[in-house]
């Protein structure tokens, strides 16, 4: 840790040739990982992360810089490299650093350094015992993860505020590898939480159910027909199935791309209808526990609850306060970065696509020939055309209200603006899921979420020919 | 050694038998601007230090850390104890004492250090003012960046070994958003290298233009198989997938697609696909992460697969010797191509488009994340591209997937063109033309 007098002289020299904002990010992180292959640990490492970033703003620009030289040496010299990047007099000065008040909702309960590592090793081998006990030979490879993170962030900045940051999360990846002799397919299943370890023996975080799960989909993909091709309703699955939301709205209102004028959302849309008036959507930073939380961002603004959509019209952006100058505006908690070694932008938390009225069955049963996606790999979009792809990971055939035959392959293509309206049915089973996007500014932990919901017509990608 | 005798002797008295420091150290210089102004300016120092060591029970754990002193020394003798504990793997595991002879080559680049910094900016500020003359068309330049890069490599262990290369790099890019008719296309584009007297404005420029405006004016593209020429930038995304399946872990653990492979005929005559660490570029690697000398291999020869990448704990697994391909810092190594290259042949990209006659042109495809499965190969991805009517490239097509599978891409190859583009990633392609691709667009 750096001391408030060693973090006030820093600041100042930082400020000293006219810069209008300067923040120390002061990191010490730690991460344990942990990975069984049929059932035996084959690797397990542990890694620290221990540096300084610095950054300066003035009007629109940045500098930023890192050290793991945390002296105060080291750090004078930081920011006496940075500083010259302006040749002004000091127009801003910090004489004393009062502490963010900001709600603790993410407090440790249990210090993971406190569990012994063997304890770890077994809730692995609980869940590949399951995936073992299906004893199928077409399974050739378990693979089961842990990694564990214990993330202390301290901020200082110019605005006489400073924060501590003392956060934990786990996150597991279970699956497994199936092969018929023809092909191979996988299946996997993350599970992620900023609670507790206790958190994997409930229902909602077991890795017994999730690997499980993850195998059957394995050996149910190397049966499955290539999915069909060309235009089609699709009703995609509550959870993960967010991430459609998250790539192809979320990224675009993240005000990084907004106020370069590169998204297609503009500032002058808040107020007017940008999707189907049966949805809602938020980014909201301060549900206690959630994959996706943060107390407080990296410039010191507590958690908020962002109202991104409300009943198809524009409400709000994630900002962070330098894309704020460009949309005068100021950040409203969504600023984050990996770790110290990154410049800081806006980002989501835990987005998701509010509840609707309609059950999912009443959703699958109005559905005449489609596609029900139930769970995506991942995604990508490009914010200033809103093109987005994203490929299935379990996806099947609806004929006549009913889930029929399961398909592989299925990529679903399209621009998030249109994709929006086109929401035709909102169910009203909502559920989030974890989550890593990565961006400018790192790899960050979200959650994404939504109920079942179904877009009347999407562009399907895959192998199968026309859908009949 | 010096500096980290204390910390080998530490080590050893904590019943670490052999000891290992990967050291990365790393300078970055990044800049972007937007509308002329500076809009961020990075300037970075870092280190990487990663430990792995062979316990008593003959397990290897490690550890990394980030800053080296005392405290940090400490906790990787600890951590490295505490993981190779837990540690259940029966592979063999070893700390190299080096090769009888390694291939140097010189990787760094002296007088890019020596431009100024007031010179890069000056020629990113053209870059962007050059993007937006070059077509009225072009609505805005997202960000122009200039990042350069210097890394330090060192392996050094308790068995004697002491390994060094430098190499720095620097890279110009620009992303670029292309109006008309209510319709917006965006582009991106980079040049990649390590002599900066390389780097010509106009011509990056006229590139990143290109690439957003040349998909204005789009048409939709009838769902069907196609001809198909793949763009350098395609092949490029296809043929790490492919050769990843190259990896003697997989074989060895069952999930390659190559199993048994070896000698026998896997794709096209026309494949020949090298890895190329002592190719003179900012990619060479002379020794690679377990510290084994590297040298240039054939992987596939006239569609022929000739061997698996191999590091020091899969070859003797094999009972061969290792193709020094590990790649990685941690306890366990992984491989791969160092630069991966794909032999040209003797057809210009024209030339391509007259054979095929009436196809498709796929620029490039993205989503390789979601849409590409990298077990079995099938792949169903996002792509940009043109037809090809008549022998040449027509109009752009909006948003289209392909999908296949990459064993029958590589099998079914009809020609291989005469133009190589080089890869950030260190992989060098030649577009090609294929028998048939799935293509489904809106």
């Amino acid at each position: 840790m750096i001391s408030k007098k060693l973090a006030i002289e820093v600041l100042n020299c930082a400020l000293s040739t006219g810069a209008d904002y300067a923040e120390i990010f002061y990191e010490d992180s730690h991460t344990v990982s942990v990975a069984l292959e049929n059932g035996k640990v084959e690797t397990s490492s542990s890694n620290s992360l221990n540096g300084v970033g610095l950054r300066l703003l003035k009007e629109n620009q940045c500098i930023y810089g890192y050290t793991n030289d945390l002296t105060r040496k080291g750090l004078l010299a930081l920011a006496d490299s940075l500083n010259k990047s302006f040749s002004g007099k000091q127009i801003v000065f910090v004489d004393h650093l009062d502490k963010v008040k900001a709600k603790d909702r993410n407090k440790i309960k249990q210090d993971y350094d406190s569990i012994p590592l063997e304890e770890k090793v077994a809730l692995l081998k609980e869940a590949d015992d399951a995936i073992a006990a299906l004893n199928d030979p077409r399974i050739i490879r378990r693979i089961c993860r842990m990694n564990l993170w214990h993330r202390g962030v301290a901020v200082f900045n110019s605005k006489s505020l400073w924060f501590k940051r003392d956060t934990q999360f786990a996150h597991s990846a279970v699956g497994a590898i199936a092969t018929d002799g023809k092909g191979f397919q996988q299946g996997y299943e993350g599970v992620g939480c900023q609670d507790d370890l206790s958190f994997y023996k409930t229902e909602a975080g077991s890795l017994v159910i999730a690997a499980k799960k993850a195998a059957n989909t394995a050996l149910a993909l190397l049966s499955a027909a290539e999915c069909p091709a060309g235009k089609m309703p699709v009703v995609i699955g509550n959870g993960f199935g967010g991430v459609l939301f998250h790539e192809s709205c979320g990224h675009p209102l993240e005000a990084s791309a907004v106020s370069k004028g590169l998204s297609f959302y503009k500032p002058e849309q808040i107020g007017t209808l940008v999707a189907s008036p049966l949805v809602s959507a938020v980014d909201d930073s301060t549900i206690p526990y959630e994959w996706g939380s943060i107390d407080i961002d990296d410039e010191g603004v507590p958690g908020e609850k962002r109202i991104l959509i409300k009943n198809g019209k524009l409400q709000d952006f994630m900002i962070d306060d330098l894309s704020g100058r460009r949309m005068n505006r100021k950040g409203n908690g969504a600023c984050r970065r990996q770790n110290y070694r990154y410049v800081p932008t806006s980002r989501m938390s835990n987005t998701y696509i509010c509840a609707g009225k309609s059950t999912p069955e009443e959703i699958i049963k109005a559905t005449k020939l489609g596609l029900y996606a139930v769970s995506f790999g991942g995604g990508q979009v490009d914010p200033s055309t809103g093109e987005f792809n994203f490929g299935c990971s379990e996806a099947y055939i609806i004929r006549d209200g009913k889930v029929c035959e399961m398909v592989k392959g299925a990529t679903l293509i399209g621009k998030g603006f249109e994709i929006l309206k086109n929401i035709d049915m909102v169910g009203n089973d909502l559920r989030l899921a974890v989550g890593f996007c990565g961006a400018s500014s790192g790899r960050v932990y979200t959650s994404v979420g939504q109920p079942t919901l179904r877009v009347s017509e999407c562009t399907v990608g895959g192998r199968g020919g026309e859908l009949k | 050694m010096g500096k980290y005798d204390k910390f080998f002797a530490s080590a050893k008295a904590a019943g670490i038998k052999e000891i290992e420091l990967y050291i990365g150290e790393s300078h970055g210089i990044d800049i972007s601007i937007f509308h002329g102004e500076i809009d961020n300016y990075s300037d970075n120092n870092g280190m990487t230090i990663v430990a792995r060591g062979i316990f008593e029970n003959a397990k290897c754990g490690s550890a990394s850390c980030d800053t080296w002193n005392k405290e940090k020394a400490d906790y990787l003798i600890r951590e490295i104890v505490n993981n190779a504990k837990v540690i259940e793997n029966e592979d063999p595991v070893f700390i190299f004492k080096g090769s009888e002879k390694y291939h140097k080559v010189n990787t760094f680049n002296k007088d890019l250090e020596k431009v100024s910094i007031e010179t890069k900016i000056a020629k990113l500020k053209e870059l962007e003012t050059a993007i937006k003359a070059e077509d009225p068309r072009v609505s805005e330049v997202g960000t122009s960046s200039y990042s350069e890069s210097f890394q330090k490599t060192t392996i050094l262990n308790s068995n004697g070994l002491n390994l060094v290369q430098k190499s720095n790099y620097f890279y110009y890019a620009a992303e670029v958003v292309a109006t008309e008719n209510g319709q917006s296309k965006s582009g991106f584009d980079l040049f990649f290298d390590s002599d900066f007297s390389k780097f010509d404005v106009k011509a990056l420029a006229k590139k990143c233009a290109e690439e957003a405006t040349s998909q204005l004016g789009c048409v939709s593209c009838p769902a069907k198989k196609y001809k198909a020429v793949l763009s350098q930038d395609s092949v490029n995304s296809l043929i790490s997938v492919y050769i990843s399946h190259t990896d003697a872990e997989q074989v060895q653990k069952k999930s390659s697609l190559f199993i048994g492979q070896v000698g026998k005929q896997i794709a096209s005559k026309k494949l020949t696909v090298e890895d190329k660490p002592l190719a003179k570029n900012a990619f060479a690697r002379w020794f690679d992460d377990e510290g084994v000398a590297t040298y240039n291999k054939s992987i596939i020869k006239n569609g022929v697969l000739q061997t698996y990448l191999y590091n020091l704990t899969t070859a003797a697994k094999d009972g061969v010797t290792t193709t020094g391909n590990a790649q990685g810092a941690g306890s366990k190594k992984s491989t791969g191509p160092f630069f991966l290259s794909v032999k040209p042949g003797k057809k210009s990209l024209d030339e391509l488009f007259a054979k095929v006659g009436n196809g498709v042109y796929i620029t490039g495809v993205t989503g390789l994340h979601s849409g590409m499965n990298p077990q079995s190969g099938d792949f169903s991805l996002q792509a940009s591209g043109f037809e090809i009517k008549d022998g040449k490239k027509g109009k752009p097509f909006d948003l289209i997937t392909v999908s296949g599978n990459l064993l029958d891409v590589f099998k079914d190859i009809v020609d291989v063109g005469n133009d190589v583009k080089v890869s950030p990633s260190g992989i060098s392609t030649p577009s090609i033309s294929i028998k048939k691709l799935g293509v489904s667009g809106q």
